[in-house]
This record gives structure tokens, sequence and C-alpha cells, in this order.
């Protein structure tokens, strides 16, 4: 245990990243009223609360994507993932979370863990989440049923996985965007933003 | 930090309200960077634009004007409150165009009124107040509005009915009003389905007590407070109970239950929302807490305790448990934001009486109205009165004198330039 209190790994990287993407879009989808705040619940992690989906189907559907993503950042193959939030009628896309992800490649070369406590990483991690919170201050209303579809971003010759599919950036036009806090393991770096819809075009 | 002052917004995001239509980021970290160094003359220089182009405006539109300032003001006061005016600047909108038929199912129109609604204690009322004036029937939103008020009170029926009116009224956009109709009646739905599970698993319970509900003395202090308690104040308990909502099973008291007949609601239908004409006022019947007069001398305050004196409250009992502390916690290195006193106004608007709700003075504005109308009204100020007071502020003479001044002298230096030009051209071709 004192080992893993001290460094990380590329291993140990990827875990928390694949983490933090699972309660970050959990919190996501559950500020946003994407699915019905009843079906969620909640659980401690990161010494918040947080709200986690009960829905069997999205639960199914988010460990699929986040082992995935585990694998993909392991390898160091991912460079972005979005979450992107579109109207169930319209089919517009109506609000845009990405995450850009930084890998060291040079991690996959040298096993040696990295200086940084864990204990510091999960405080960056929870700022991030704190904030993704703390966006409904700005964001529009979503007044409509809405959808939503992750994107992920990997280098160009990766092969595609069964369950995967090409797709476009799904980008909003006429967006306002907004810039999160970032987190890094050191090994892996995650930018967050956040883009809208621009209050006047409504 | 990377992000440097991009996190202004989220040091005040408790003092930011949300808006249906977002917030410009951009807009908000310029209205919080001016919050932390008081408000800017540019502010103030935009309001009083504002202010001077609602008097001096003649084109057709003059809502235009005001729908431009209030959602300025919106985006430029974030925390809302006195300092923004926006109460007084929607109520003033709203007043202002009742008699304009043309305004009454204009959407921007219509969606000002929601957002007066929604800023008044009583927001059913001014929805009533609209259907009954003709304003925005025909809009959808309103009765979204208005459902989604009924909804918060927890009268899921009445808010389906505002939907009913809605379709009689064929109000548009129509999908819109179909989709959230939609939206109601799923969750509405959902509630029930939830309350029947959690009823199946309630059922075996006893009756609790509620916490808070009455006073139970504890640990070997003596009671202060009687805690036998009658049979009579047993039941009135499980009564308060009751109205909130969950009949409690088992308790002799109330082993008559009362069946609901859904025919038989519809038909007496006495809640329905029917188009009733404004006849007054709500009266100030419903007030709470009022003391009726009575004479107040020889009258001895209730001592509470044997000895004559009041007693002290003993200190709090320190908590057994170690409070959660982060390591890491550091006090905070600033305070976000502090309140700016108001903008400086040399004319202060005048403080609305407590009495008067937002409503009560609309009717009697529409009142006034139409007394001015049928000739009953003896006064007439000689002055122009609607110009300095129509806007959220007050204006005096010279202030008006002065926009007047710099519009004409604007007028005529363009017309100068026109001029000269017309000349030059003039000279031009007779040199040709």
């Amino acid at each position: 245990m004192t080992s893993t209190l001290k460094g990380i790994t590329l291993k140990g990287s990827a875990e928390l990243v694949a983490e933090f993407f699972s309660f970050g879009i959990n919190s996501i989808l559950y500020q946003r009223g994407i699915y019905p705040p009843e079906t969620f619940t909640r659980v401690t992690h990161y010494d918040m609360s947080l709200q986690l989906t009960t829905d069997p189907k999205l639960k199914n559907y988010l460990t699929n994507v986040v082992s995935q993503l585990k694998e993909w950042l392991f390898e160091c193959t991912v460079q972005k993932l979005v979450l992107v939030i579109t109207c169930l009628e319209t089919n517009e896309v109506l609000e845009r979370w990405q995450f850009d992800i930084e890998c060291d490649k040079s991690a996959k070369e040298s096993s040696a863990p990295r200086e940084k406590s864990i204990k510091t990483i999960q405080e960056e991690i929870r700022s991030v989440i704190r904030q993704i919170t703390a966006t409904v201050t700005f964001l529009p209303l979503l007044e409509t049923p809405c959808a939503f579809d992750l994107l992920v971003y990997t280098d160009k010759d990766l092969e595609v996985p069964e369950k995967w599919e090409e797709s476009g950036p799904q980008i909003i036009d006429q967006s306002e965007e907004v810039r999160l806090r970032s987190f890094t393991t050191s090994i892996h770096k995650v930018n967050s933003m956040v883009a809208y819809k621009r209050t006047d075009s409504v | 930090m990377a992000e440097g002052g991009d996190v202004d917004w989220e040091l005040c995001k408790e003092n930011i309200q949300p808006l249906r239509r977002g917030r410009a980021i951009s807009a908000l970290h310029q209205a919080l960077s001016q919050q932390q160094d008081g408000p800017s003359s540019a502010v103030n220089q935009q309001r009083q634009a504002f202010e001077s182009e609602l008097r001096m405006y003649e084109g057709e539109d003059p809502l235009d004007v005001w729908d431009r300032y209030i959602k300025w003001t919106e985006q430029t006061f974030p925390q809302g409150g006195k300092e923004s005016n926006l109460a007084t600047l929607l109520e003033r909108a709203v007043t202002k165009f009742t008699e304009e038929e043309k305004y009454h199912n204009d959407p921007r129109y219509v969606d000002l009124w929601i957002k007066f609604a929604e800023n008044c204690s009583e927001p059913l009322d001014i929805y009533r107040y609209m259907q009954a004036q003709g304003i925005g029937v025909t809009q959808a939103s309103l009765y979204i509005a208005w459902s989604e008020e009924y909804e918060n009170q927890g009268n899921s029926r009445k808010a389906d009915l505002v939907f009913q009116e809605g379709f009689k009224k064929s109000a548009e956009p129509h999908e819109k009003l179909m989709q959230f109709h939609k939206a109601l009646q799923a969750r509405v739905s959902r509630q029930v389905l939830m309350n029947v599970e959690d009823d199946s698993d309630d059922e075996p319970k006893q009756p609790e007590r509620v916490s808070l509900a009455d006073l139970k003395h504890r640990g070997k202090k003596k009671a202060i407070a009687p805690v036998n308690r009658t049979g009579s104040a047993v039941r009135s308990v499980s009564r308060g109970l009751q109205s909130l909502g969950a009949p409690i099973l088992g308790n002799a008291s109330n082993s008559q239950l009362v069946i609901f007949d859904e025919n038989k609601t519809s038909s007496a239908g006495p809640s329905e929302p029917k188009l009733e004409s404004w006849v007054a006022p709500p009266t100030a019947a419903a007030k709470e807490n009022e003391q009726r007069p009575e004479r107040w001398c020889d009258v001895k305050m209730p001592q509470k305790s044997k000895f004559g004196r009041t007693v002290m409250a003993p200190p709090p009992p320190k908590p057994t448990f170690q409070p959660f502390v982060e390591e890491s916690d550091q006090p905070p290195t600033m305070t976000p934001c502090k309140i700016n006193p108001a903008v400086n106004t040399v004319l202060s608007s005048r403080k609305p009486c407590r009495e008067e709700t937002p409503l009560k003075r609309l009717q009697e504005h529409h009142q006034h109205q139409k007394e001015a109308e049928s000739g009953k009204l003896q006064e007439q100020s000689m002055y122009c009165k609607e110009l300095l007071l129509s806007g959220a502020t007050e204006f005096c003479f010279e202030e008006l004198r002065a926009e007047r001044y710099f519009k004409k002298t604007h007028q005529d230096s363009q017309k100068e330039v026109k001029s000269e030009q017309d000349q030059a051209c003039a000279s031009e071709s007779s040199v040709c």
C-alpha cells in the first residue's frame, strides 16, 4: 500500500483517469438532467458525494466504454473524449463536453513509477468535478428531452473495435466555450472544456 | 493556476442566478470583475443610454428597447437583487403595454410577463390575471410556465388542466406544448409508480413520530415543556402528517378513508381554470401571523421559569466526534466578492409600501387608466410626467432637455455634412 501512495505507474494512471471519466460522465448526466434524478444513487468518492446511475442499460454502456477507454489509456492512443448532448427530436447538438487527453508516451518504455501522490491527483480530480457541478450557473436550461453520445478520438492507425463506429465531430455552430480546470497524473493530462449554444442565437 | 481569472465564476457561483437561456461567459466575466472593483462607469453609462432610449424612442416597436434593456440587465447583474433593478424594470415594462393589443400575444411580451410572474410571490395570480386580460393566451409558453408553477406546488392535476386549456386555445407553437405536456405526463406517471412502490414498502411500518414536530425531553435534564400528550394532541400530529399526503394506515381516529372518485370530480370540475373576469384584487384575508388589535397595557409577559428569572439556555455540549478537516485545507486566500453599494442615484426611487404586491399595483394602474379614459380622473399633470417616470429610474427635466439637445445637434451636424456634400457635388457638376 505504501508504494501506491508515493508514485504512480502507467497502469495506475490509466485506471485513475478511467475512473475519473466514469464519475465525470455520471455527474454530467445527472447535473444536466439527461436521465431522471430518481435513477441515480449517491456514493461517496474522492471525499465528496457523487451521483451514480442505477439504470442497468446505461450502467452497462458506461462500463463498456470505460473499460475500452482504460485499454486505450494504457496504450496511450487516446486523444480526446467528448460527451455530446443532443436534442432528442431535432438531433441538434446543444452541449459538448470535451476532455482533451495528453499522454506522455515515454511512460510506456520506462516502467518506473512517477513521483506524484494519489492524494494530490485526487484533489485535482475533485476540483474538476466540482467545477462541472458549478457550470449550472451559466449553462442554459435544457428544455427538451435530450440524448447523449460519447465520442473518443484516438490515434489514426487504431482499429475500430466492435460496438464502436466512426462519427463526425458534432461541433456546435455559434457556440460559447468555457475552459474548465485540468488535472494531471504526470502521465496523462486531462483538459476539460464545455461548449454550449450561444445565448442570442436561441 | 493556469486558468487564472477564469475561476472567478466558480468562486462566485452562489451569487449567480441561473438563467433559462444561459449566460454569455464573456458578460459573466466582465460582470464579476466589475463586482470586485465597483460598478464601472461603463455599466452606468450603458444603463443611462437605455433609459434615455426608452424615452426618446420613436419607432414602431417600443417593446424592443425594453426587451433589450431587460436582457442586458440580466446578463450584467448576475446576482440579481436590488442593484439590478430588474423587478422594477419588469413591472414597468409589463404595465406599460397592457393596453397595447398588438403586443398581447407577442412572444417577447409574454416572456417578460412570465419573468415578472416568477419574480412575484404569487405567480399563479399573475397567470390568471394574464388569462383574464387576454395576454399570451395563444402562446404555448404561458401555459408551460403556468403548469410548471402548479407542478412545483405539487398540484399535477391542475398542471394538466392548464395544458388542456392551452390546447383548447390552440396555443402556438403546438409541438412545444405537446412536448411539455408529454414530459409532464411522464413525470407524473413515474411519480405515481414510485409512490406505489414506496407504499408497498411502507405498509408494515407503524406510524412514526416526525422529527422536530414536538418537544421531547432527552437525557437526565428536566423537560421544560410539557411532554404529556393527550389523545387529541396525538391525533393532531397524525392529522398534520396526513395533510402532507401520505395516509397513515392503522390509526384508529381516521379509519374512514375517503376514496377519490375520478368521474365525480371531473364532472363537478370546480377547480377548472375558467375564464373569469378580474373583479377585485385578492383580499388580504389570507394573511398569516396577523395580530388583532387589543389593549397592550397591563399585559404581562408569561414567565418562563419558576424562579421568575429567564432561564439561560445551557451551552451546547461539545460534540463527541472529531469534525473532519481536510489535511491540506488552507484558509481561503481571498474573499471572492463583496457587495458594492448600489449605484449612486441622486433621485432615489420611492420605496413601495409593504402591503402592496406587484399584482395589486398592476390592477390599480389598470383601473386608473380606465378612469382616465372615462374622464373621471380629476388630476391632470401639466408636465411630461410620463416621460420622466417611464423608465426604471426617474429622469429630471434637464436630462430630457439635454437628450433632445444632443439629438438635435447630432441631426444638425449630419444635415450640415450632407448639405456640404451636396454642395460639393453641385459645384463639381457645375465645373463639369
